[in-house]
């Protein structure tokens, strides 16, 4: 069994992120604390609500939707928590069989791609999140639920998304430099 | 600042636009022909999954739509996120983690000891049955599979069993979490579908248990056939106290699946709550077992972060894309294309199995089901078949997929924890039959669509 314990530890182990991503890839890993102690307050919530539902007939107004907004900007921030640590599926089927020069241009080639697709869709997503936090006349508010509770979380989770895809971008461009760069103490 | 922001970045997309071609002008057949064949070849280069969609959704935003209808993918991917529904996949990820976090699993495996008992393959069964267990309290597979890898794999070994069918019967049972509710699979399913993912649930839970049973039957024949495969344990039965104290490792586990199961069967609460339910019984357990610490849950929700970043990421490239060719046209085209294939609405069903077969060869699942079920469902209802049904024969799809060689993910989490001398080819081989049986599940399930509606 001594081999299922190392295992065991092993797997308890955060592996945190690959080195290329420099310190935004680490400031990153340190915030996944942050979102993922939203997880553990949205299963919270969760069966709070339950329990006042069920248990004594009172649902709040907030529990949904304080758990959709929390969930979504975990969603979202979980794109750029897994792209610095290079953990985001992909089909390895001619990469494996690369050599290791090889690879390393790949690795950089893929990063620039990615960095483009994402400043792309950052631009993209600008227009989303200036929709949602302005009016036509430019008066700044954001978009709300409609809900009773009415919160405006539909347009924070706008607006988190366009830092995301900004985020993501320089992540990308830092994870290219450090790829290009090549493997330093 | 805004304005300069803004108009910057529509400067950029106009640009853009210039230099991609005009893919309005080759007509939706060669368009549909380019964005695959974009897409292969950007999948192969190694590039994640969701990235490659996400790219090529813009490319042919801007190519057919011009930079006018940007927002569109903007819009989608905050619909596909702001959804109650899918705050269930990170609560059942939470409870598959605290629950690999635990030793819940190995104390329900010692216990089933008295299940397998004397039995030849015995300790096969006993695994399958476990899987089971462990299936109906999480939707996700590789913890599953490493677990059983952790705790069955070396008894059988050491025990002599065949080494093929040991992993074999890690491996296959390991994958049973997708199957048997609650299954992510499913509800990613239900989301893109838009059916009710509480009778998907319902409807799959016979089949879920059917196909397990093939896995135990095989198990059997094979045992009795050939004593070699798998020799009967050493002799003397469980002393009472012994019997008493392993009874308990099958309590928690049991009391967890009913909560959840018997809230979401029962009517009592929406798949969510029952989800978050789960995370409270399996934390409960921890607690009562005396392993809960703060530093276990917090890796347990880092985890989860890390699984549904990739889970939903690979969604959000999904759902541009998807939301992106169906504007083209292009569902309605491809959708022809299917129907066209044949008048017998049988063949076009084994055909779409073909195309999932061959797509779980390459593709996650997630990416598969949010890639086709938009273009698949239509046609099943069209076709007069019932979509829930539809979902049940998709997840048995996708168990051959976590199987299948060359990249079968149960697999790979298997050789992540076994012997160093099983090598990954052994272990694709020991999945053979498994798959075969997982493809006779899939004909059963053709040929007798009933087996859905017993339950519902």
């Amino acid at each position: 069994m001594a081999e299922a314990e190392t295992h065991d530890v092993a797997h308890r182990d955060d592996p945190g992120a690959i080195p290329e991503a420099g310190l935004l890839g680490r400031a990153v890993n340190a915030l996944g604390g942050a979102f993922a102690l939203a997880i553990l307050l949205s299963a919270a919530i969760l069966i709070v609500e339950v329990v006042l539902r069920y248990g004594f007939n009172r649902p709040t107004i907030w529990g949904h939707e304080t758990v959709i907004f929390l969930t979504a900007i975990t969603f979202l921030f979980g794109g750029l928590y897994v792209a610095s640590r290079d953990r985001h599926i992909r089909v390895v089927l001619v990469y494996d069989a690369l050599g290791p020069r090889a690879r390393r241009i790949t690795d950089v080639a893929l990063s620039v791609v990615n960095a483009l697709a994402c400043l792309v869709f950052a631009l993209a997503s600008w227009q989303v999140a200036e929709a949602a936090m302005f009016t036509p006349s430019g008066e700044f508010r954001f978009d709300t639920t409609g809900s009773a509770w009415n919160p405006p979380t539909p347009g924070i989770i706008k607006l988190f998304l366009f830092v995301v895809m900004v985020l993501l971008t320089v992540q990308f461009a830092r994870l290219a430099w450090g790829y290009a760069r090549g493997p330093r103490a | 600042m805004i304005e300069v922001l803004t108009a910057g970045g529509e400067g950029i997309l106009h640009a853009l636009s210039a230099l991609i071609p005009d893919f309005k002008s080759w007509g939706i057949e060669w368009a549909t022909a380019a964005m695959f064949a974009m897409l292969m070849l950007l999948l192969l280069t190694g590039m994640p999954l969701a990235f490659v969609t996400l790219l090529v959704a813009l490319i042919f935003l801007l190519g057919w739509f011009g930079p006018a209808g940007i927002s569109l993918i903007g819009s989608r991917i905050f619909s596909f996120v702001n959804s109650f529904v899918f705050v269930s996949v990170p609560m059942f990820v939470l409870m598959a983690a605290i629950l690999d976090r635990s030793g819940i699993a190995r104390d329900l495996f010692d216990a089933m000891r008295m299940v397998g008992g004397r039995l030849r393959g015995g300790i096969a069964i006993q695994t399958l049955i476990v899987a089971v267990v462990l299936a109906a309290m999480s939707g996700i597979i590789g913890g599953e599979v490493v677990l059983l890898g952790v705790i069955a794999l070396p008894q059988m070994l050491r025990l002599g069993y065949d080494r093929r069918l040991a992993i074999g019967v890690c491996c296959a049972g390991g994958a049973l979490g997708t199957m048997v509710p609650p299954s992510i699979v499913l509800i990613i399913y239900g989301l893109s579908a838009n059916v009710s993912i509480g009778e998907l649930f319902t409807a799959s839970f016979l089949p879920g248990l059917m196909l397990a049973g093939f896995y135990i039957a095989y198990v059997l024949v094979r045992a009795y056939a050939n004593h070699d495969l798998a020799p009967i344990p050493e002799a003397g039965s469980i002393p009472r106290e012994e019997r008493l104290r392993l009874l308990r490792g099958i309590f928690l586990p049991v009391l967890v699946v009913i909560f959840v199961l018997g809230s979401i069967y029962g009517g009592i609460a929406s798949v969510t709550e029952a989800s978050a339910v789960g995370v409270l019984g399996v934390t409960l357990s921890t607690m009562i077992r005396r392993e809960f610490s703060w530093g276990l849950l917090m890796g347990a929700a880092k985890q989860t972060l890390a699984t549904v970043g990739m889970i939903v990421w690979i969604g959000i490239g999904a759902t541009a894309l998807v939301g992106v060719f169906n504007l083209m046209g292009g569902l309605r085209f491809v959708q022809a294309l299917i129907t066209g294939i044949s008048e017998n609405p049988t063949v076009i069903i084994l055909f779409m199995m073909l195309v999932l077969f061959v797509l779980g060869m390459f593709l996650d699942w997630v990416g598969i089901a949010l890639l086709t079920v938009p273009i698949f469902v239509p046609i099943v209802k069209d076709l007069g078949y019932d979509p829930i049904w539809f979902g049940v024969l998709f997840a048995m799809n996708m168990q051959v997929s976590f199987l299948s060689p060359p990249f079968g993910p149960a697999a790979f989490y298997l050789k992540s924890v076994a012997p160093p001398d099983i090598s990954l080819g052994e272990i694709f081989r020991s999945l053979l039959p498994f798959i075969g049986l997982q493809i006779l599940a899939v004909a059963v399930l053709v040929a007798f669509p009933g087996i859905t509606e017993v339950l519902r």
